[in-house]
């Protein structure tokens, strides 16, 4: 009982926490200067056809009715209309949002596949040379930008070695695989197109290892830090005094608890790839929503920019919600103390 | 002996949530496969091959004719419709999709007279009400292109199957310059794509289906479009003209102007032409590779950068002031130094443009000349307590360097320069307001069709102050009325005489800094695409310089 009503308080919180971003980003976006009417038309557009715009958008009417007038379209369906493809923003999300995605999928895998290795054998080995090259690599990966590492992959991997492509999600050859979720690696799985799913992988990973960088270095410091801790303390010493085999105490008692402060940054920052991954897609031409978020910015198109960024509140609210979970049962006395909380 | 303990209640129940989800997550997926139907009609690409030509620009072209007005889009356009007329370098205009027309006396009504062998891409039949249907749709959706149109055309109509008639409310000179930019669109097709819009009956005028489609007769058609990311255009083999049999069979718009992957791609030959948006010495490193070379278009969209001063403001009120920064500026070390490639101004109109005043020189340095005239001034012995502002484009990081030579010229002739970075947005905001318009911008302005009235009606006109193409806020009405009048004179040899005198008005009063006329800077491979343009021969109104079928596009040299 204590679990559902803390995840029920839990999703109560973040709608509200969305609403204020709506209205927050709301009134942002149309306080900053520039008249999103004259960007959409143009500027060699009549005066006239720029008021009959902006009437139609109903930007001479108070914010608050302007809000309603966007509040109650969000639920059935009608998010606005883009200034920049002149179509509902909810049809553009829906072709944009999953090339995004399959950016956050494939930054996730490849962040867990390297921090986590990385971290436990920095921190198993600590002080070593093995615990100092790492190092070496975790602060390169954090202090380097994810977008300085893509133009480095691209002319490196990509036009240099030919290892990579160096745009686009598919090759020119490859057709897409129908439309089902709308990623591209999934669908292709889903409908047996083996050989596109590998191309779509094949031109995923320099895009998602771009953006998994800095995060996954992040992260094994701090699983590094969590192992070098937990590896002194009592628990520990008993296991290895008990005579446990190395390996489970490496893998089932060191590591579940090392995990609990990684695995909450873990979470915030693949959400967070969907603000930080514009410059990833711009590079490599990656049809993502993060781009046309940028776009959006740049041409205050009013619409689109509240769409993205409450997407990428949503996701937020997601990462949050699923990592206090998955942090309660690493840690089975936080996890007994969120169910108390909500009792 | 090692035990485990029993898991307790509480992960016994998280295990249970995270099934649940998991089987909620399968059961969607299996029923969304079974009732798959794909969410909007879409084509699959190509498989472009050796046989594509490459080209990056700053976004995927907006291909809906009456959306659709910049760069990309433009080039675009030009290849998927057709037009009643097609430009050439020198302004006379060549039958298009017109095989002849005729004018009234008094200038009000145009007929034109059709082919009847042009068949869109879906092979229906191209008629005058196809060209009625697409001005009518220009005029009402109010974008794009309708400018051009919006103030002068009362009514079209198809009096038979391949004529059409156009009536203005008021005469204009360069009505059939300004056809060029009216697309037709088959009527049919487009009327059953419409969606729910805001035109009433037309929902919305098939607007959004032709963001991914094309109802065109041009010589090329839409294969895949993938906004945000490219489009791919592919040959109409039933094209009225024929086929230019070595035109490139493919034509891929790349929408990425990011230093590091135009470099890796031109690089490795997978774009043949470069956009024009990279550094010069970006360009210059591309068009040092094996087989490649620069290509400077003269003038390629008759363009100009401006340093519009406002006549409002003081010190820039005083007109000595003006004419004393007009020859303090080192124009040599703009064209060569901070905006190389391109080439020195003469006067309010670039000099690609019919209509331009050959008799107007070029901009030209003289520190004598502005010392001896800035003495003239009201304000000389007290210029230190009227800085001049001077506002950049952020967008256009190389305008910081020409606000800062501007700057040290300034400095010697006494006038201290504050300069401003300002983003686009809220430049156009500032220069609404004479209040909020700064002393001088530096913005470039292109013409809109092929001829100088199309930039003195831009800049000069009463109309054009508190827009982005005015900072001078001019209020003078013996210039706008001469404009005014300039463009109902439909003999050219009159009208040109005009257009000479109004552009020395505006010369004399030194109320612009003609910085540089604008040339096109790309890095290509000649070897493998013989462009037209790049041998000396553009077409100076925006797209025309991208007219594929008139490409020569060598395969071999691809593989």
């Amino acid at each position: 009982m204590g679990l559902k009503k803390f995840v029920a308080m839990r999703l109560l919180y973040g709608i509200i926490g969305l609403i204020g971003l709506s209205i927050l980003v709301f009134i942002l976006a149309r306080v900053l200067p520039g008249d999103p009417a004259r960007m959409a038309l143009g500027p060699n557009a009549s005066q006239a056809a720029v008021n009959a715009l902006r009437a139609q958008l109903h930007l001479n009417d108070p914010l608050p009715i302007q809000y309603w007038y966007w509040i109650s379209g969000i639920f059935t369906g009608n998010w606005g209309l883009s200034l920049y493809t002149h179509r509902n923003v909810l049809i553009d999300v829906e072709q944009f949002f999953p090339a995004t995605l399959e950016l956050i999928i494939g930054a996730a895998i490849i962040d867990l596949i390297f921090a986590i290795p990385l971290g436990l054998a920095a921190g198993k080995m600590e002080n070593t040379w093995v615990d100092n090259i790492i190092r070496i690599i975790t602060y390169i990966g954090i202090a380097i930008p994810s977008f300085v590492v893509a133009i480095i992959l691209q002319l490196t991997l990509g036009y240099g070695l030919h290892l990579f492509p160096i745009i686009g999600m598919l090759s020119p050859n490859i057709s897409p695989p129908p439309h089902i979720t709308g990623v591209v690696v999934i669908d292709a799985l889903i409908t047996g197109e083996f050989n596109v799913a590998a191309d779509a992988i094949w031109h995923l990973i320099l895009p998602s290892f771009s953006l998994a960088l800095g995060p996954l270095a992040q992260e094994a410091r701090l699983l590094r830090s969590g192992v070098v801790e937990n590896k002194n303390k009592d628990f520990t010493l008993n296991e290895i005094a008990q005579g446990f085999p190395e390996r489970l105490i490496t893998f089932k008692y060191l590591l579940k608890p090392s995990l609990i402060s990684m695995i909450s940054i873990y979470a915030l920052d693949i959400s967070s790839i969907i603000a930080n991954a514009f410059l990833i897609e711009l590079i490599f031409n990656w049809p993502g929503l993060s781009r046309y978020g940028l776009t959006a910015m740049l041409s205050k198109d009013l619409n689109a920019i509240i769409a993205v960024i409450l997407i990428a509140g949503i996701l937020f609210v997601i990462a949050n919600l699923i990592v206090d979970l998955i942090v309660g049962y690493l840690d089975p006395r936080i996890g007994e103390r969120q169910g108390e909380e909500n009792e | 002996m090692v035990e485990e303990k029993q898991p307790s209640t509480s992960r016994r129940k998280l295990w249970l949530v995270i099934t649940v989800i998991v089987a909620v997550i399968i059961i969607i997926a299996a029923i969304s496969i079974s009732l798959y139907k794909p969410s909007t009609p879409s084509t699959k690409p190509i498989s472009p091959s050796a046989e594509t030509l490459s080209i990056t620009w700053a976004n995927v072209p907006n291909i809906d004719p009456a959306i659709g007005s910049d760069e990309a889009s433009s080039a675009a356009l030009v290849n998927l419709y057709d037009s009643l007329i097609f430009p050439t370098a020198n302004g006379t205009l060549l039958p298009d999709l017109a095989t002849s027309w005729s004018v009234s006396s008094d200038g009000m009504v145009y007929t034109f007279n059709l082919r009847t062998n042009v068949t869109f891409h879906n092979g229906d039949h191209l008629t005058a009400q196809d060209v009625v249907f697409s001005m009518n749709r220009l005029l009402t959706m109010k974008q794009g292109y309708s400018y051009l149109f919006l103030p002068y055309v009362k009514n079209v109509s198809a009096p038979s199957e391949y004529t059409v008639v156009f009536t203005l409310n008021k005469p204009f000179a360069l009505f059939i310059q300004s056809l060029v930019r009216l697309y037709v669109l088959d009527e049919k097709q487009v009327m059953s794509h419409i969606g729910s819009g805001s035109y009433g009956s037309y929902g919305d005028y098939g607007s959004t289906w032709l963001l991914t489609h094309d109802a065109g007769s041009g010589p090329y058609m839409v294969k895949y479009v993938n906004l945000e990311a490219n489009m791919t255009l592919e040959e109409y083999p039933h094209y009225w003209a024929g086929l230019n049999p070595k035109q490139p069979k493919y034509v891929q718009f790349i929408g990425t102007t990011q230093t590091s992957t135009v470099t890796a791609l031109f690089s490795s030959k997978q774009i043949q032409i470069t956009d024009m948006w990279q550094q010069y010495s970006t360009i210059q490193n591309l068009a040092s590779l094996p087989g490649a070379k620069m290509a400077i278009i003269q003038s390629a969209e008759s363009q100009e950068m401006y340093l519009m001063i406002n006549t409002q403001k003081p010190p820039t009120d005083d007109i000595y002031v003006r004419e004393a920064m007009f020859y303090a500026l080192n124009y040599t070390a703009i064209v060569t130094q901070i905006f190389p490639g391109q080439s020195l101004a003469a006067g309010p109109v670039p000099t690609s443009l019919p209509g331009h005043d050959p008799s107007i020189p070029y901009s030209h340095q003289n520190l004598t000349l502005a010392n001896e005239v800035i003495k003239k001034s009201k304000y000389y012995g007290q210029l230190n307590k009227y800085p001049v502002t001077y506002y950049w484009v952020t967008e256009v990081p190389a305008e910081q360097k020409l606000a800062l030579l501007f700057a040290s010229d300034m400095a010697k002739i006494g006038i201290t320069v504050n300069v401003v970075g300002v983003p686009w947005l809220s430049v156009i905001a500032d220069l609404s307001n004479v209040s909020t318009s700064p002393n001088i911008v530096s913005i470039e302005v292109a013409s809109t069709y092929l001829d100088a009235l199309s930039i003195l009606q831009q800049r000069y006109t009463l109309a054009a102050q508190g827009t982005w193409a005015q900072n001078e806020w001019l209020n003078n009405s013996t210039i706008n009325d001469m404009i005014i009048n300039a463009t109902t004179i439909l003999n050219q040899t009159e009208r040109y005489q005009l257009e000479y005198k109004i552009q020395q008005m505006i010369y004399n009063s030194y109320i612009s800094i003609y910085a540089f006329d604008v040339n096109d800077i790309r890095a290509y491979y000649p070897g493998i695409v013989d462009w037209y343009a790049a041998n000396g021969h553009p077409i100076p109104l925006l797209g025309y310089d991208f007219v594929f079928r008139n490409f020569v596009f060598n395969v071999t040299a691809m593989i």
